[in-house]
């Protein structure tokens, strides 16, 4: 596996307009497939094989950040939310303002003398971003978005860490995977789409799926992975295989393919039991027009949101194992 | 001396472990003074000057930082730690850590879309966090680190602007200031000391004071500044821009008003400290033997004791040339 792609895909960034970690993921797919553009920083890439059958492989490019929503004085920006942030860990936390040019900057944190004691979490609304910078309105306006700084780097042997491996773990196996199969013969056409707007709620999966009209597909993202308070009926282990999903959203058909794959050929793997609603995009390719049956293989991810998420480079294995037996035994 | 501190700073130095640290300043002040290391891990140098002092003036920076010590390791891998001096809980959360020997960790916590909405606005204890570097079992653990190894959070240093992001300004601003003085010459003779252990209780400056035993003492550090936006005046304590900060009185030591008025009158770029906060080696100093006059310049920093501090580089040249003008005052004797 080639970790320094995943290291770049995770020191790229990908959120709203910005683009550099689909420029990555373009290039490298160029290379196996027909690339183009979609929506605003969609990407789809299709390895057309001349079959009637075409099978959608989907992880999504975006990333969670902020984004300006008022530039205030002595060089302090406001910013909203754009997906799931974790208030606590914001407080000296260095960022990137993808301003008129990137800038550092970094959340104020509440000098002890004014904190009085107060153990409680502060909303963002009460924390805002310092630029440092006297000069900061010629370089930041509203609308900028704001992305987490962090360099990957490796933790042990085969354990990673870095921004935004959510999902760039699961775009990094679409890749992979593209590397592995596009001069096989194979009975179904293969279309990969890397889409936008996740953490916003699903919304770039929504619109592609509704234009590619796939048969079958299957989404590639990360879960919770094991940690000391985490329960572990609610987590997958890292190195501990991919997580197949099981749930009432997702098809049983396409499920019980991927689990007698990963029986047959012996690939490790775990199971992720959801009662519902997957929170990914699984949920609404599966909904597309008439319905896509739609499968679910999860990446476990510690410290999900933060700017260290944690994965194991054997899982990423597994999965683009899975999808390689899954691609090569075509789709009815 | 803004890209001597960017190199200071990347320096680990837990307290109790300064040794590379100490080792670095070292190599900058060898041959500029005469140095030696106590027991305890002070550096203590005698620069000579032009021509002897009056008063034996000691002059102080600390060379430890705050940090953590991994303090157990669970069944599964991960590593439980405890805080080496003061830290904010938020400030680690979900933050890479770098072990003495160089093994990369990470703050580690329950993923915010596990938390209940009362989880939510409370800030984790201590000892519920646990450090990821990597392993599935204690035995893989413990080929990589052993308790008792300290570690810093991880931090590029880097320029913004007229400022300077990095860990431990506090208080590689005041050795950066340290060695530049001892780098050049001097008017008088003094003695200046680079001391271990200020983070955990002013450890290092106690016994460096008694071997020096001075007339006075001048203190450089760094201390919060509350500039922020929307922070009452009165709050503030100190601005970035507004040059070093003197102090009558913090939570270690109510200062000697003489040298306090002497070094507030000069027509050098610098304000007073407005909030009654914080503590530092004067605590020990100026009541070391049978008491010390002391004075405490600090480098006004934002967000200090995390790994995102925030300080003015006209500020650090401007400390450097005020405690400059002070230790001449007093090894000459215009003060006391």
């Amino acid at each position: 596996m080639d970790i320094k792609l995943l290291e770049k895909l995770s020191n790229a960034v990908s959120i709203g307009h910005i683009d550099s970690a689909l420029k990555v993921a373009e290039s490298e797919l160029s290379k196996y497939s027909e690339v183009s553009r979609f929506g605003e920083t969609s990407l789809i890439a299709k390895i057309n094989k001349g079959k009637d059958k075409t099978l959608l492989l989907d992880a999504h490019i975006d990333e969670v950040g902020f984004i300006v929503t008022k530039v205030l004085g002595q060089g302090f920006v406001r910013v909203a939310s754009v997906g799931g942030n974790d208030a606590r860990i914001l407080p000296a936390t260095p960022v990137v303002i993808h301003g008129k040019e990137d800038i550092t900057a970094v959340f104020a944190s509440t000098p002890p003398h004014l904190a009085g004691g107060d153990k409680d979490v502060k909303s963002l609304e009460d924390i805002l971003l310092d630029t440092g910078r006297k000069d900061a309105e010629n370089i930041v306006s509203p609308g900028d978005l704001v992305t987490y700084k962090t360099t990957f780097a490796p933790l042990g042997e085969n354990v990673v860490s870095g921004k935004s491996l959510d999902d760039r773990a699961g775009v990094f196996c679409l890749i992979e995977l593209a590397k592995r199969i596009y001069n096989k013969d194979i009975n179904c056409n293969v279309t990969i789409l890397l889409s936008e707007a996740e953490e916003l709620g699903t919304r770039g999966a929504v619109t592609a799926a509704f234009a590619l009209d796939a048969d079958e597909a299957i989404a590639i993202d990360v879960s919770f992975g094991n940690a000391p308070d985490v329960s572990a009926e609610h987590s997958g282990k890292l190195g501990g295989g991919a997580m197949i999903g099981i749930s009432p959203v997702l098809s049983g058909a396409v499920t019980n393919k991927i689990k007698s794959i990963a029986k047959e050929k012996n690939i490790i793997h775990q199971f992720e039991v959801m009662g519902g609603r997957t929170s990914t995009d699984a949920d609404v390719i599966s909904l597309s027009k008439s319905g896509i049956p739609t499968g679910l293989l999860s990446i476990p991810l510690r410290s999900m949101h933060t700017p260290c998420e944690v994965i194991n480079t054997k899982d990423l294995e597994s999965v683009i194992s899975l999808l390689e037996e899954y691609v090569l035994g075509g789709i009815a | 001396m803004k890209n001597l501190l960017k190199t200071l700073c990347a320096i680990p130095a837990v307290s109790g472990r300064e040794d590379k640290l100490r080792e670095f300043v070292i190599e900058q002040i060898k041959g500029y003074a005469e140095y030696s290391v106590d027991q305890n891990g002070n550096l203590i140098c005698f620069k000579k000057g032009k021509k002897p002092a009056v008063k034996k003036v000691m002059v102080d920076a600390h060379l430890d930082e705050v940090g953590i010590i991994a303090s157990f390791i669970t069944s599964d891998g991960f590593v439980k730690f405890q805080t080496v001096g003061g830290i904010d809980t938020a400030v680690m959360l979900g933050r890479r850590v770098v072990f003495e020997n160089d093994v990369l960790g990470v703050v580690c916590l329950k993923p915010v879309h596990m938390l209940s909405s009362d989880e939510k606005k409370v800030m984790p204890k201590v000892e519920n966090l646990y450090i990821d570097i990597g392993c599935e079992s204690k035995a893989e653990a413990e080929e990589k680190i052993s308790v008792g190894d300290t570690a810093v959070f991880y931090s590029e240093p880097e320029f913004l602007g007229d400022n300077i992001l990095a860990r431990a300004i506090d208080d590689r601003a005041g050795v950066a200031c340290l060695i530049t003085l001892l780098k050049e010459e001097a008017e008088f003779d003094f003695y200046a000391t680079f001391t271990f252990g200020e983070e955990i209780g002013l450890r290092g400056a106690k016994t460096a004071a008694y071997t020096v035993s001075p007339d006075a003492a001048v203190i450089l550090e760094a201390t919060t500044a509350a500039d922020l936006y929307g922070i009452a005046e009165d709050k503030k304590v100190c601005v970035l821009g507004g040059g070093p900060a003197i102090s009558f009185m913090d939570r270690s030591t109510l200062y000697n008003k003489k040298l306090f008025d002497y070094a507030n009158a000069l027509n050098f770029k610098h304000q007073v400290k407005e909030y009654v906060s914080g503590g530092n080696n004067a605590g020990a100093v100026h009541l070391s033997k049978s008491g010390v006059p002391t004075l405490t310049v600090s480098l006004p920093c934002r967000y200090i004791h995390s790994p995102s501090c925030l300080a003015n580089v006209g500020d650090l040249n401007d400390m450097y040339a005020f405690a400059k003008e002070v230790i001449v005052s007093l090894c000459g004797g215009k003060v006391l």
